[in-house]
Order: structure tokens, then sequence, then C-alpha cells
């Protein structure tokens, strides 16, 4: 068997969201021993559904590959004991507001001054000095804080809600993203230095620094920002359709694009009231939306699968909108062993979804499933 | 000619980049605000695409200069055998080479990792591609709606009842980024501990997949199939984005009925028996929806969204791109800083996500222009002579 990527590293977890817990996630299911702080009652993710027999998927999913012990911070005896779990680990990983942090001696100050060598990563909404009331935000805030909730979907109609993304914790995923990524880089400083550092992640500023080839223009004076719900689309005729089981997006730029589009469609009547090449030179919304309204026509007899296959061989960027069930048929997938088969004690047999980076000497694999309630309290008594 | 001391924590790691549009430089950038030397391979008659889009000089292109701060740029004529070999020097003196080039690009040109790892036996190496480096769909490239499609994100986006419409076009290649340098730190951790190189294939689908993770995952427990379902959550009532004056937004998310009452009394709406409670408001969504919505209308957002925060309701405004320019909490924490820029001095930019103490990494230098760093690249990190660089710059080998 091979050596997983961060054998060696150890980490506290004391984060009790799904932004910190994701990132210790990453880092657990590279191999780093990743230990999940949680109080008596378990982690606030452990009553979160969808549950099955009273187990919740969700935590099931942000936890594989990690351990768990039990611990009450307000209790002095249990604190000195996470004292000693920090004294002996690399880095701790917390996303809890202020007032939580120095209730429970975690405040970035305190800890660096308890443990100067040690990585401290904390994520919070707003990042460190924000004000007090800011500090309780959840996903859809931060989401909306950062502007993508605003400009979501593409041609957001005036009367239509911004939108929180997919899932319930789209932003949480992306900011464990990062405090994965700054805590790898700061451990690879202790490395070298054996000093610690502390690192103050903005989940906004996530947000923000994910669209900066359009935003930055806009800082910069080089686009316009606007009140606009559109301000961040690339315009053309682009976008989901719905077909006879399901739905398919097109993209098309070119005037390649539109002809071998064309001929799929069999060269209908319609197509010769658009120039040949609309797409790059009068690519209007008028046009756009007489595209749309002849091709949600025809699209909607086609299935999924075939009409995105032929399209894909005639050099058209149609694709199907996969669903949860679509993905692990996938033949790509399927050949990077993207989803695994992974043993939960109470799900059984699991179809597990695994990261997106295969790496030929340390392959992510995932063994371990989420643990039970204290299941490595045994570790700490010694 | 030495470079300035930025420190941060990849100080001292070195990478090379032969990428293009967003994703591969958003990996590059990434490191680089970390504190890593990234160096970007490039050449004047095979530009990435982002230094031609929306200018025409290839220096000042607004899209490259929002993205790659802190970024050394070196020209080399890839299309001659010279220029490769010259590559080939470079990764030897790198920790890490990236790329997203096209599929079998690399190949073509003897990069890819067999080829690396004769030259650097540690050499680490990430490709990223629409849906990694090979595999019966490995030939496909596509656009990042394309590949949020693809993913399972897109199906998840929408407005309740409708067409899933999907994130915004431009979500997706900036995540992929992110996740390939998260693998890259990984590799660099394994080569500390083991002094092993590796390969690293990223695929950009499989990276929108991942953000849908805990939904498939909970497919795989359940079996039911998760839809597009606007801003509805499950635990959470009211939550979603209600209409305030001139076309705002304000997000709401109310978890419990402390949270609850604190809305209504601020927004002046009568205690309705049927949303006492969280069941029952849950029960009741669309018609408090549509009542909230008819509430929140008068206000101003931020206004209204600050009132809230200070009752104890987790409130904010959906920001527009002009509300984002305009923030200057974001100035304050430096989300937004300034670096030098050749044409006007200076320019804004948008900072990394973290701060560090102590030992952040400086990020203070704007985009490079075409070859700004030959100079540093050929003489002090291949140790080649003046003459030789002249002579390679005359014969177009540096370009």
């Amino acid at each position: 068997m091979t050596k997983a990527a961060l054998t060696g590293l150890i980490l506290i977890e004391t984060a009790e969201r799904p932004a910190g817990e994701y990132a210790g996630k990453l880092l657990a299911d590279l191999g780093a021993q990743v230990i999940k702080v949680e109080r008596p009652s378990g982690s606030p993710t452990r009553h979160m559904g969808p549950f099955k027999a009273g187990e919740s998927a969700l935590f099931a999913f942000l936890n594989t590959s990690k351990r768990s012990v039990v611990l009450d911070l307000s209790s002095p005896q249990d604190r000195t004991t996470l004292d000693a779990l920090l004294a002996r680990a690399h880095g701790l990983i917390d996303d809890h507001d202020e007032d939580w942090c120095k209730a429970h001696g975690l405040a970035p100050a305190a800890v660096s001054t308890a443990h100067p060598n040690l990585v401290h990563c904390l994520v919070t909404p707003f990042g460190q000095d924000a004000p007090r009331e800011w500090q309780n935000a959840r996903p859809i805030n931060v989401i909306s804080a950062g502007g993508w909730a605003y400009h979501s979907p593409s041609e957001a109609p005036a009367d239509k809600p911004p939108l929180k993304g997919a899932g319930r914790f789209l932003p949480d995923y992306e900011s464990g993203i990062d405090a994965a990524i700054a805590t790898l880089a700061s451990l690879h400083r202790q490395r070298r230095t054996g000093a610690g550092q502390f690192i103050d992640i903005s989940e906004v500023q996530v947000q923000i620094n994910r669209v900066d080839c359009v935003l930055d223009r806009m800082l910069a004076g080089e686009a316009e920002p606007s009140n606009s719900r559109t301000a961040y689309d690339m315009g053309g005729p682009g976008t989901s359709f719905a077909c006879k089981d399901g739905h398919i997006y097109i993209f098309m730029t070119t005037r390649a694009h539109w002809k071998a589009l064309c001929a799929l469609m069999g060269d209908p009547a319609w197509t010769t009231e658009l120039r040949e090449d609309w797409l790059e030179f009068d690519c209007t919304p008028p046009n756009v939306a007489l595209f749309r309204n002849h091709f949600t026509l025809w699209i909607s007899g086609q299935e999924k699968m075939p009409i995105t296959e032929a399209a894909q061989k005639a050099g058209i960027a149609m694709v199907p909108v996969n669903t949860a069930a679509d993905l692990p048929h996938n033949e790509q997938m399927i050949h990077r062993g993207y989803f695994q088969q992974t043993e939960h004690p109470v799900f059984g047999t699991v179809t597990c979804p695994t990261v997106p980076y295969q790496m030929s000497r340390t392959p992510v694999q995932m063994v371990r499933p989420a643990p039970v309630l204290g299941a490595d309290q045994a570790e700490i008594s010694v | 000619m030495t470079r300035p001391d930025r420190g941060g924590p990849l100080k001292g790691v070195r990478v090379l980049e032969l990428t293009k549009v967003w994703a591969g430089p958003y990996t590059g950038k990434l490191l680089a605000h970390l504190g890593a030397e990234v160096i970007k391979v490039e050449s004047a008659t095979n530009l990435d695409e982002m230094r031609a889009y929306g200018g025409v000089d290839i220096n000042s292109a607004p899209y490259f200069l929002s993205i790659n701060q802190e970024i050394l740029s070196v020209t080399v004529n890839m299309k001659t055998d010279e220029g490769l070999d010259l590559v080939r020097q470079m990764v030897a003196q790198s920790d890490i080479v990236i790329d997203n080039i096209r599929p079998g690009a690399m190949e073509r040109s003897k990069l890819d990792y067999q080829h690396l790892k004769a030259i650097k036996p540690d050499i680490i190496q990430c490709s990223i591609k629409m849906w990694g480096n090979d595999g019966p769909l490995g030939y496909q490239t596509g656009y990042a709606p394309c590949f949020a499609a693809l993913s399972g994100l897109t199906a998840l986006v929408g407005h309740e009842g409708e067409t899933p419409k999907g994130m915004n076009i431009r979500y997706g290649d900036s995540t992929a980024g992110a996740y390939a340098a998260l693998a890259c730190l990984a590799a660099l951790h394994h080569r500390e501990s083991t002094g092993e190189g590796q390969f690293i294939d990223l695929s950009a689908v499989e990276s929108m997949t991942s953000l849908v993770g805990d939904s498939l995952y909970a497919w795989g427990v359940t079996g039911e199939v998760p839809q597009a379902d606007g801003n509805f959550h499950p635990d959470m009532c009211p939550h979603g984005a209600y209409p305030c004056a001139e076309g705002e937004w304000i997000s709401l998310a109310v978890a419990d009925d402390a949270e609850w009452q604190a809305l209504r009394a601020e927004l002046a709406i009568v205690d309705d028996p049927r949303f006492t409670t969280s069941p029952l408001r849950l029960e009741n969504r669309l018609t408090l929806d549509t009542l909230l919505a008819e509430a929140t209308l008068p206000y101003v957002a931020a206004d209204l969204a600050e009132a809230l925060r200070q009752a104890g309701v987790p409130a904010f405004k959906a920001m527009s791109s002009l509300d984002l320019c305009a923030d200057d909490f974001l100035w304050a924490r430096e989300g937004y800083r300034m670096v030098s820029d050749h044409r006007n001095g200076s320019r804004p930019i948008i900072g990394p996500s973290w701060r560090m103490e102590p030992d952040s990494a400086k990020v203070e230098r704007g985009a490079p222009l075409l070859g700004e760093d030959n100079a540093y690249v050929y003489r002090e990190v291949l140790g080649l002579s003046q003459e030789r660089l002249d002579d390679l710059i005359a014969r177009k080998v540096i370009d």
C-alpha cells in the first residue's frame, strides 16, 4: 500500500462548521492525522440532515479519515487535555467566532503564546477584526456578501432572487480549500524553520478572490461596476435547456460551432434567418432570443446522453447537465476512479466522491469512515 | 538582478508554469501570494490569451493584470529544440511545474512527467485539464460552464421549478486552480518527507463535483436525487434573498424562534400562529416568503441588514459589483490592495483570502511585462553568460 501524501502531520480540529470541517477533511483524506475535538453532544454537523438510521450523511461526508475525541472545552481539565494535544500537533484548525475563541482560550494571541510553533488556522465569515454582529453569518450571507449570489445564475432576471449556490454550504467548501492551502503552506514553513503562524481566513475574501479577473477589472476602472445582475456575464446564447429526459448545456462562440449545430439539427429552415457568422459578429439579444426559441423546441425532443455525444463528436460544446445519479456511471469518472465504494458502520457500502486530483505516488484512498463520537478517546488518555 | 526577499511560507519554493487563461494562472497566483517564486513560461508567438483580451497592448491587458501579480515572466520559443532545451533547464531548477495547455501538448514537447522526471527525479508536475489527463473523455476541452454542467453542480443551482441555470458563467476555473494548488502543496510535503516527486492529474470537472460532494454522498446514502432548490434550506426558515428598494436584495437566514421573533419585530410583522415554530415556518414557507418579500420591499438593503444584525438576525446585502468595489471593509483588510503597474504606477488587485502573522508573503509587484524576467531567469537561475543570452535573443530562441 502506498503512503499518503501528508503522513506524519498531526492536526487538531476544533472547527464545528462545514467550512473548517471541510478543510480538515481535505487534509485528512490526504493522509494527515486529523483529530477532531467534539463537544460531549457531538459536532453540530452530526445533528444536520439528511439522516439515515439516525446518522447524519453530512457529518459522514465532512469527516472521512478523521479521528474523534470528546472534550468539554469549558471544563479546565478537558481544556488542559486540549493543550496536551496541541503540544504534540503541527496545526490547529478552527472556525469559531471571537467570543467563543476567547471563552475557550483559543484566541489567536493566546494560542501563539502557549504554542509558538503551532500553525493555527482560523476560518471566519469576514476574518478577524470584523464587527461582532457580523460574525454570525451563514453560508447564504457569505455568498451574498461576496457577490456570487447577486450574479447567479447568469442573466439573472431583476425580479428573481439571488441564489445561495449548490446545496447548503457552497461558500464553506471554497473557504475550506483556501484554509487547507494556507495551512499546508504554513506547515511547509514550519518544517523549514520550526516556527508557527496564525492564519486568518476570510470566507468573503475567498468569494471575491475566486472572481479576480472579472471584479478586479472593475476595481481598476477597466470595466464598469454596476448594480446590474448581469455584470459578470459574457453574453452569447449559452445556457441550460430542458430536453426529453433532463437538461443539457450549450456554449457556442464561433461560426464553426454554429455550422456544426445546424448540421446536427438537420439544417432546419429557421437557421437561415441568422447569418452564418452571427455568433461572432451579430450576436444581438434578438438573435439570441430567436435562436433560443427554435432550439428550445428542437432540443426538447432529444435525449441528453445521445445528443450530447453526437454534438461532442461534431465539435459542439454541448454537454449533459449531469445529476447525482448520472455521475457514478460517467465513463471518465469511472476511468479516474473518482467515486470509491466505502464502508460506513451504519450506512453500509456508500458510493463516495473523492478528490479531483489523482496523485501518482500518493493516491487518495478513502479507507476510514467518519468516526463514531469519541472513537479515539483512548489515544489521549495516555 | 537577485529577486527581493518577499518572505512568506513558501519562500524558497520555485514553480514553473506553462499556463493560459484562468485556472492554471490562478494556481500560480495562489502559490506566488504565499511566497513561492513563480516563473511563467511565455512566448511572443504563443501568448496566454489573457494578454490579448480586452485590449491590444499585451503588456497591459486587464484580464492578465488582474491575475498574474508577483509572477515572473520568461519568454522562450518552444517551437525550437533549443527553446525546449532551455525549458528543460528551467525544470531542473524548479520544485513544481504546472500546466493547463491542451491535452497532448506537453507530451508532444517531451515535457510530460516521464521526461521531466528524467531531468529532475523529485519534480512535482501538476497538469490541469477539463477531464483530466487521459481516459475516454480526456480529449474533450471546454469552458467553465461546460464543466460546471458536467460536474453535477449546475443541476443543483436554479430557481425552484425552473431549468437549472447554474452559477454565473464565470464560476469554475478559479476553483479548479485552487484545488490544483492544494494538491501541489500536499505533494511538496510528500517530497519533504520522502524525497519523492510525483505527477498530479487534475480534472476541472471533478473540482466542481467536489463542491457538491455532500449532496452526492447523501444521494449514495438515501437514494434521493438532489435538485435545484432555489434558496430552500431544510432546517432554516425564512432562508433566502428578499427584495428591497431600488432593486436591491437582502439575504436572511433564520435558524431558530428567537431569530424569527427578532426579525418579526424589526419588520413589524404581526405575530402569526402559522409561523411561531420552525416546523410551522417550514410548512408555511411559501406564504411566509411572500409576506416577508412585501415587508422588506420598502427598505434600503444595507440599512436593514445592519439593523437586523444588531438585533441578532444573520443578514447581509446581496452585493452588486458596484457595492463590492466601494467596500471599505475589504480595503481595510487588504482584501483589495495596491501593486505596482508598468503603465499607471499602481493598480488595485484582489488580495489573498488569508492574512498570516508573522511572515505574510509580500504581494507588491503587478503582473509582469512579457519577458520582463528574462535576465533573472537566464542569467541567475540558469547561469547563462550575457553573450549566450544575447545570441539566443538574436536568433529568436528567446522571443
